[in-house]
C-alpha cells in the first residue's frame, strides 16, 4: 500500500517544492534566530570560511560555489541607507530591536522593545504591543497610556477624529478599546484565529474576523451584530478591505480570495504569495514566486522581480510607490506603480539595529 | 538513513538560525507532507497551500518547538488536519470544478492512478486515515490522537477505508 501511495503522480510536484521552499526561507529569514553560544558561533564561521577558501583553492566546484556567492541578490548600486522616502507619509517599522517611525526625511526613530505596531487613523499615535501590554504612543515616542493583558498581538487602530477603537488579540480573543485606552471589552465574544482584525473603512465600527474555521466573520459593534460569514477558506490567514469597504480580500499561503464586502460572496481567486489593494482602488499587488524567482506584479504588468523570496507589500498613502521587502539581499526596493522607477535601500536589517529582516507595518498618511 | 538524532540536530539548529538546517528537515519532510495533503484532497494546488502553510508554521514555530518530540509527525499531523478541514469545507461548496482536478478516467490506468481513484470516492475522513496509517505510518494510536478521535473509530474507519479499496481495486 505504501508503495503505491508513493506512486501516485501529484501534478507539479516539483515546481511547487521549488515554491515551497522559497516561501519557507523567506519565513525563515523573518525569524529571530535562537542565539548560540559566542564561542561556538565564532568556530562556525571561522571553520566555514575555512572550508569555503578551501574548496575555491583545491576544486572547480568549489570555485563555482564562491562565484555563486559573489552573484549575491539585490538590485545593484543600491542607496546604503534610507535617505528619504519616495512619497509622502511615514513608515511603522517593527524590528528585533522594536518598533521604529521613520520620517520622509528618513530620519528615525526608536519607540520602545514593542513587536507590533499600528497607526492611528490620522497617524498622530502609534498603537504598539509587546507580549503584555498595549501602548499608545505618540511618534515622539511619550506613552499616552497601556494597558496590561497577557499576550497581546496584532493590533489595528480605526475610527474618525472624534471617536477611535483599537483591536487586538488576547490569545485567540479579540478584544476592542477606545482610542484613549478606556471600555476595554471582549470584541463581540467572538474567537479569532491568529490574524490581525480589519476594520471595514467608513463611519461606524465595522470588523473583519478570521474564525477559527477560516471564514471570515464581518461583525458591527454597534449590538455585536454579524454582517455577513463567508465560507471557510482553511488557508486563510490574513483579511484587508479595500478602501472602499466594497472587497474584501483574504490571502495566505499561496493564495488570495476577494470577497463582496457586501455579502462574503466569493468574486475570485488569485495566486499568489501576498496580495494588497492598491489605495482607493480594487488593483491588487501581488507578489508570485516561481523556480525560485519573486515577482511584484500589478494588474497584467510584473513591477519588479528578483532571485529568491520578496515579502512585504505595503503601498505609500497616495498608492503610487509600493515598497517590498527583499530579505536575502537586506533590501527595501520601492517600486513606482506605473513600473518605470525602482529605487533601493540596502543595509536594511542593520539600520533597524536588528538580527531579523524588518517587517513594515504601515505606510500613514502625512502628519 | 536519517536518525532521530539527526533531526534533532538539525531542529537545534535551525532554531539558531541554519539555513542548511532548515533546508535538511524541508528536504526530510516537504515530499511526504505535500503528498499526504495531496492524497487526502485531490486538489494539487490545495495540497501545495496546505503543506507550504503547515511548514511555514512550523518554522515560525520553531523556537517553541520541543526537541524531544519527532519533527515530522508533529508537521504531517498539521497537514492531515487541515487537508481533511479544507476537503469538508470544499464538499460543502460543492465546487463545480471538483470533477475537473479529479485524476482522469483512464480505463488501462496504473495502479496509482486506480489507487488514487478509489481514494477520492472515501470520505476525507477515512482517506486521512489511510494516508496517515499507510504513507505516514503512524500506529492506530498515534492517529487517534492525531486527529482526536476514539482509537476504536480509527479501526473501524481503517478498515471500512481498506475494504472499499479493495472491492474498487
Amino acid at each position: 500500500m505504501r508503495r503505491e501511495l508513493e506512486r501516485v503522480e501529484i501534478p507539479g510536484e516539483h515546481d511547487a517544492r521549488g515554491r515551497a521552499w522559497a516561501v519557507a526561507q523567506a519565513a525563515f529569514a523573518e525569524r529571530e534566530p535562537t542565539p548560540p553560544a559566542r564561542h561556538r558561533l565564532r568556530l562556525a564561521v571561522v571553520i566555514a570560511i575555512a572550508a569555503a577558501v578551501l574548496a575555491a583553492a583545491l576544486s572547480p566546484p568549489g570555485r563555482a560555489v564562491l562565484d555563486g556567492i559573489r552573484e549575491a541578490v539585490g538590485v545593484e548600486n543600491p542607496q546604503p541607507a534610507l535617505f528619504s522616502l519616495p512619497a509622502g507619509g511615514r513608515l511603522l517599522v517593527a524590528s528585533g530591536s522594536g518598533v521604529w517611525v521613520v520620517d520622509e526625511d528618513g530620519s528615525k526613530r526608536l519607540l520602545g522593545d514593542y513587536q507590533e505596531a499600528t497607526w492611528s487613523p490620522f497617524g498622530r499615535f502609534v498603537g504598539a504591543a509587546r507580549t503584555n501590554e498595549l501602548a499608545a504612543v505618540e511618534p515622539n515616542g511619550d506613552v499616552r497610556w497601556t494597558l496590561a493583558r497577557p499576550g497581546v498581538s496584532f493590533p489595528r487602530w480605526s475610527g474618525t477624529d472624534i471617536d477611535t477603537r483599537i483591536a487586538y488579540l488576547v490569545g485567540h480573543r479579540p478584544r476592542v478599546v477606545a482610542g484613549d485606552g478606556t471600555a476595554d471589552e471582549s470584541l463581540c465574544s467572538t474567537s479569532s484565529r491568529r490574524a490581525a482584525a480589519a476594520w471595514r473603512p467608513g463611519t461606524g465600527f465595522v470588523v473583519a474576523l478570521l474564525a477559527p474555521s477560516g471564514a471570515v466573520r464581518v461583525v458591527d459593534l454597534d449590538g455585536c451584530r454579524a454582517a455577513w460569514q463567508s465560507e471557510p477558506i482553511p488557508t486563510a490567514s490574513r483579511v484587508e478591505w479595500s478602501s472602499d469597504g466594497a472587497r474584501v480580500l483574504v490571502s495566505g499561503a499561496n493564495r488570495a480570495r476577494v470577497l463582496n464586502g457586501r455579502t462574503g460572496a466569493p468574486l475570485g481567486d488569485v495566486h499568489a504569495l501576498e496580495a494588497a489593494f492598491r489605495p482607493g482602488t480594487h488593483d491588487l499587488a501581488l507578489i508570485r514566486t516561481r523556480r525560485g524567482t519573486s515577482e511584484v506584479v500589478l494588474g497584467s504588468t510584473t513591477l519588479f522581480s528578483g532571485a529568491g523570496a520578496l515579502s512585504g507589500l505595503t503601498w505609500s498613502p497616495d498608492g503610487r510607490w509600493l515598497l517590498v521587502g527583499w530579505p536575502a539581499a537586506d533590501q527595501w526596493v520601492f517600486v513606482r506603480a506605473n513600473g518605470r522607477s525602482i529605487r533601493a535601500v540596502a543595509n536594511v536589517t542593520r539600520q533597524f539595529r536588528s538580527g531579523s529582516f524588518p517587517r513594515v507595518d504601515g505606510w500613514c498618511c502625512s502628519p | 538513513m536519517r536518525t532521530g538524532r539527526d533531526e534533532r540536530a538539525h531542529v537545534r539548529g535551525a532554531q539558531r538560525g541554519s539555513a542548511s538546517d532548515l533546508e535538511a528537515l524541508f528536504r526530510t519532510h516537504w515530499p511526504r507532507a505535500h503528498r499526504a495533503a495531496y492524497l487526502v484532497t485531490h486538489d494539487a494546488q490545495a495540497a501545495e497551500d496546505i503543506a507550504q502553510e503547515a511548514f511555514i508554521a512550523a518554522v515560525r514555530a520553531l523556537d517553541r518547538f520541543d526537541r524531544r518530540r519527532p519533527f515530522g509527525p508533529w508537521l504531517h499531523r498539521i497537514v492531515v488536519n487541515r487537508a481533511i478541514d479544507w476537503t469538508r469545507a470544499r464538499q460543502l461548496r460543492a465546487e463545480v470544478e471538483l470533477g475537473e482536478s479529479l485524476p482522469a478516467a483512464d480505463p488501462a490506468g496504473a495502479p496509482s492512478d486506480d489507487l488514487l481513484a478509489a481514494l477520492g470516492r472515501l470520505p476525507p475522513e477515512h482517506r486521512a486515515v489511510i494516508v496517515l496509517r499507510h504513507l505516514l505510518e503512524f500506529t492506530p494510536g498515534e492517529i487517534a490522537e492525531a486527529l482526536d478521535l476514539p482509537r476504536g473509530t480509527v479501526n473501524s474507519r481503517l478498515r471500512r477505508g481498506l475494504d472499499s479499496l479493495r472491492d474498487e481495486l
